[in-house]
């Protein structure tokens, strides 16, 4: 993976494969305390103990259908984190779901850019749009004013009725709302 | 910014449209999203697809993903499932040759034999 949010978008679609209809992300960048946040919660149908051990070894996968049983999501995004001195915790109840929360040294030389969020955001939303998805990215500055951005594909269903999220004008909008909220709040300098 | 109230223009316009044809989704477009999919591009080919899909405002269109499909030495790899007929893979599929299925395919009903790795009833 080339960036954190290619990663963050393979996680993702793990929430989708535990069957998640909520999924939250919550990007926090705390300046001064040179620290990023990256936090994933699901409602999916959770792992027990012992699953859980399992899906962070990299020789690991759920999918029965096949042959090759290896992957790489959690394996992979575990060692991004843990390569710029950074803390991955996965939590996960059976029935109730699972959240990965991420710690990353913000200005480690090993820290892979944060990349196209957008990308990955709009193209998750529009392709799945029977999950509700959950953004939240915050800046934080101990002094003066944070800046935050919100979106919810709840209440963008909710106002199209039964207009389907990728409806030309409908996938233009969540692009376009999604870009500017990122540029407003300036997580990374690129 | 945008707005909630742009998005209830967007749906009046869409629902004046959908009033005028029967069938709500004439053909789905599947992207496989899986970790081996998404290291090959898989999120580039479905964002363009999207922005085809957009600018030649086919209403008709259903753009969604799945996840990985043991194909990972073809990814990024997508599907065109169209009722009543065949079902198209496309493997090794970039941006370019995205846009040309949606061109080719998906507006003119012309398979691209170049990009075909299965096709299925």
């Amino acid at each position: 993976m080339l960036d954190l949010s290619l990663n963050i978008l393979d996680i993702i679609e793990n929430s989708i494969s535990a069957k998640a209809t909520e999924i939250s992300v919550t990007i926090e960048m705390i300046v001064l305390k040179n620290r990023l946040h990256i936090n994933i919660k699901d409602n999916g149908i959770g792992m027990d103990a012992e699953l859980k051990k399992m899906v962070q070894d990299p020789f690991f996968t759920t999918k029965t259908h096949r042959k090759k049983k290896v992957g790489l999501g959690i394996p992979l995004f575990k060692q991004t984190v843990e390569n710029c001195n950074g803390k991955f915790i996965l939590q996960s109840e059976i029935g109730i779901g699972t959240e990965i929360e991420t710690v990353f040294q913000y200005d480690h030389i090993d820290r892979m850019p944060l990349g196209k969020l957008a990308d990955t955001f709009t193209i998750v939303i529009i392709g799945h749009p029977e999950v509700d998805f959950e953004l939240n990215l915050r800046r934080i500055f101990l002094h003066g004013e944070n800046k935050i951005f919100h979106f919810s594909s709840r209440e963008v269903k909710s106002e199209l009725g039964d207009i389907p999220l990728s409806y030309p004008d409908v996938m233009m909008f969540i692009q376009q709302n999604i870009e500017e909220g990122i540029k407003k709040i300036e997580l990374e300098e690129i | 910014m945008k707005t909630l109230a742009e998005l209830r223009k967007i749906r009046e316009k869409a629902q004046q449209e959908m009033k005028l044809r029967q069938s709500n989704n004439r053909v789905k477009i599947v992207v496989g999203m899986g970790t081996s999919g998404i290291a090959m591009g898989a999120r580039e080919v479905m964002k363009t697809i999207m922005e085809e899909v957009a600018n030649r405002n086919l209403t008709d269109v259903l753009v969604t993903q799945t996840g990985e499909k043991g194909l990972s030495s073809m990814e990024p790899v997508i599907d065109v499932v169209e009722e009543g007929k065949q079902t198209v893979t496309y493997g090794n599929i970039s941006s370019e040759k995205a846009r040309r299925i949606v061109a080719e395919h998906i507006v003119n009903g012309k398979i691209v034999n170049d990009f075909v790795v299965t096709v299925q009833s």
